[in-house]
């Protein structure tokens, strides 16, 4: 199992509670979209993930591994394993596509022979070839998010966390956008994927963990979430 | 690994420093005007401190022999104070030579023969190790038989002893205030600069960057910026303080430090102060941004 939740609370220091009592098991491979409205705690769920809140109760696993009694120093090691995409792609705008992937390789050291021959492979691999040298600002709302989408690849992650990756983006740009995901998880990375858009998630016919006020309120498997 | 890890963190560096001109710019001349009012008042402290030994070496101990005294006597006494603890040095001043002396002081070619018979008594003049040990070295000389007065500024000798003890407790505590002072202003710079790349360092954190990784750069910079801005501090005050060299010692009458060894010293340490000043302001800086 690569991912276990027991009795998760989150309460946020200035009181709100984010989550209640969430318990839920993730698979190797598997893709899930964790759905639910705006408010419903769906970012914090995806931020303990990589460990950036810890929970107030309860435990988390990954990979075995207990997030809430994880040392500091072996957080590196724990985000080196994922790789994450953000609703405003967070791009450093004062560099380029190639630059921006080759980013995620050296701040985690990676050798520069590794970083020419992996990041070309990454540009072709989500569709952007010919815009190496463009910087962010030169592109669309769905180019940027395939940058964003190559550099959470470049390090090779086991598992991809995406919030609201979409959510900027317009509907036939949210699909190409959703077929390379689909296309990421069908070579065996893991997906979880946060967001509130019903319509896009009726279609996808993946397993869908329903949030409702930072509680589990349903959790369909694949193709059975209809609403 | 250590070495390409090297070449990563100096290239971040500099892209960084020519990348945020403005605040590389700040940063330089905060630290260099701090390193150079620091540098002014070391300056001072160090003439001042020079000129403060210059007067109180010049305390000297007289001690008057009593005119009953034998001359094979003298010998004596004046062995006897030479032993004496902290001693450096004792020189006899015979009363012909004290009369001589008084005459060439008072510009009078014919006191000898206006006063008669010499009214004055053999001396000895003492020096001390330490000038601060001149009266307790007095209280024993006077102890000796045959010496019947011992003069060396009472009172005033003791006063200046105070003052230079309180210039010199002060202007270190002026010092050390303006160097507190100096780092927490350039800690200030620099998070101004850190802050900047506040969503860079995020994302690094994210990605699984370590925090050594991450402030290696940071550290580079403050370095450079630490050390360059000291540089500069420093040419300015060698500029200034050797203009003040060639133009004012005869102005002031001061004994100014002019030793290169002393002065170059004094330079070198400015330059390693601000480079630890860069250091230290980014150390402080960096790790609230790190707590991702
Ligand atoms: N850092 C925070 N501090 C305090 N409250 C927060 C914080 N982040 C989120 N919340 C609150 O927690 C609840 C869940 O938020 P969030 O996890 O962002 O939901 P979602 O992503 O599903 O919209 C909301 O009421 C939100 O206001
Ligand atoms: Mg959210």
């Amino acid at each position: 199992m690569l991912i276990q939740f027991y009795n998760v609370s989150k309460i946020y220091p200035n009181g709100v509670k984010a989550l209640n009592d969430v318990s839920l098991k993730i698979d190797r491979g598997e893709f899930v979209f964790l759905m639910g409205p705006s408010g419903a705690g769906k970012s914090t769920l995806i931020k303990m993930l990589f460990r950036e809140e810890i929970p107030t109760r309860g435990q988390i696993f990954i990979a075995s591994r207990s997030i809430v009694r994880m040392k500091r120093k072996e957080i590196p090691a724990l985000r080196r394993s994922m790789g994450i995409i953000f609703q405003d792609f967070k791009l450093l705008e004062n560099k380029t596509v190639y630059e921006n992937i080759a980013f995620a390789m050296e701040v985690i050291g990676a050798k520069p022979s590794d970083i020419k021959y992996r990041v070309p492979e990454l540009i072709k691999m989500v569709g952007l070839k010919g815009k190496e040298r463009c910087f962010p600002g030169e592109l669309s709302g769905g180019e940027q998010q395939r940058v964003g989408i190559a550099r959470a690849l470049a390090n090779q992650p086991l598992v991809l966390i995406a919030d609201e990756p979409t959510g900027n983006l317009d509907v036939g740009t949210s699909n190409e956008i959703m077929e390379l995901l689909y296309d990421i998880n069908r070579k065996g990375t893991t997906v979880i994927m946060a967001t509130h858009a019903r319509e896009l998630v009726r279609h996808a016919r993946k397993r869908v963990i329903m949030l409702e006020k930072g509680r589990v309120a349903g959790d369909y498997p694949d193709g059975e979430f209809l609403a | 690994m250590i070495l390409r890890n090297f070449n990563y963190f100096s290239r971040e560096a500099f892209r960084s420093l020519s990348r945020n001109r403005l605040l590389t710019l700040a940063t330089i001349s905060t630290v260099c005007i701090c390193m150079l009012i620091l540098g002014i008042a070391v300056l001072i402290t160090v003439n001042a401190s020079n000129f403060m030994q210059h007067l109180e070496s010049d305390v000297e101990i007289v001690a008057f022999i009593d005119k009953s005294v034998m001359p094979s006597q003298v010998q004596l006494i004046g062995k006897e104070i030479s032993t004496i603890q902290g001693v450096k040095r004792v020189k006899f001043v015979s009363k012909e030579e004290g009369l001589e002396q008084l005459q060439e002081k008072m510009g009078n070619k014919n006191l000898k023969e206006t006063i008669g018979e010499n009214p004055l008594p053999d001396t000895y003049e003492v020096q001390a190790e330490n000038p601060h040990d001149v009266p307790e070295i007095a209280r024993t000389i006077e102890k000796i038989d045959g010496i019947y007065k011992v003069k060396y500024g009472q009172g005033v000798v003791e006063r200046l002893f105070e003052v230079t003890k309180w210039v010199r407790i002060v202007s270190i505590t002026v010092i050390v205030l303006l160097a507190f002072g100096a780092v927490f202003l350039v800690a200030t710079t620099i998070r101004l600069a850190i802050f900047s790349r506040r969503k860079e360092i995020y994302l690094m954190k994210l990605i699984g960057a370590t925090d050594w990784f991450i402030r290696w750069p940071f550290f580079i910079e403050g370095l450079v910026l630490g050390t360059f801005g000291a540089l500069v501090a420093v040419g300015i005050l060698a500029l200034a303080y050797n203009s003040l060299i060639n133009n004012m010692q005869m102005v002031f009458f001061l004994p100014l430090v002019v030793k290169s060894e002393v002065i170059n010293r004094l330079y070198l340490s400015l330059v390693g102060i601000g480079a630890l000043l860069g250091i230290v302001g980014t150390f402080i800086s960096v790790n609230r941004f790190l707590k991702v």
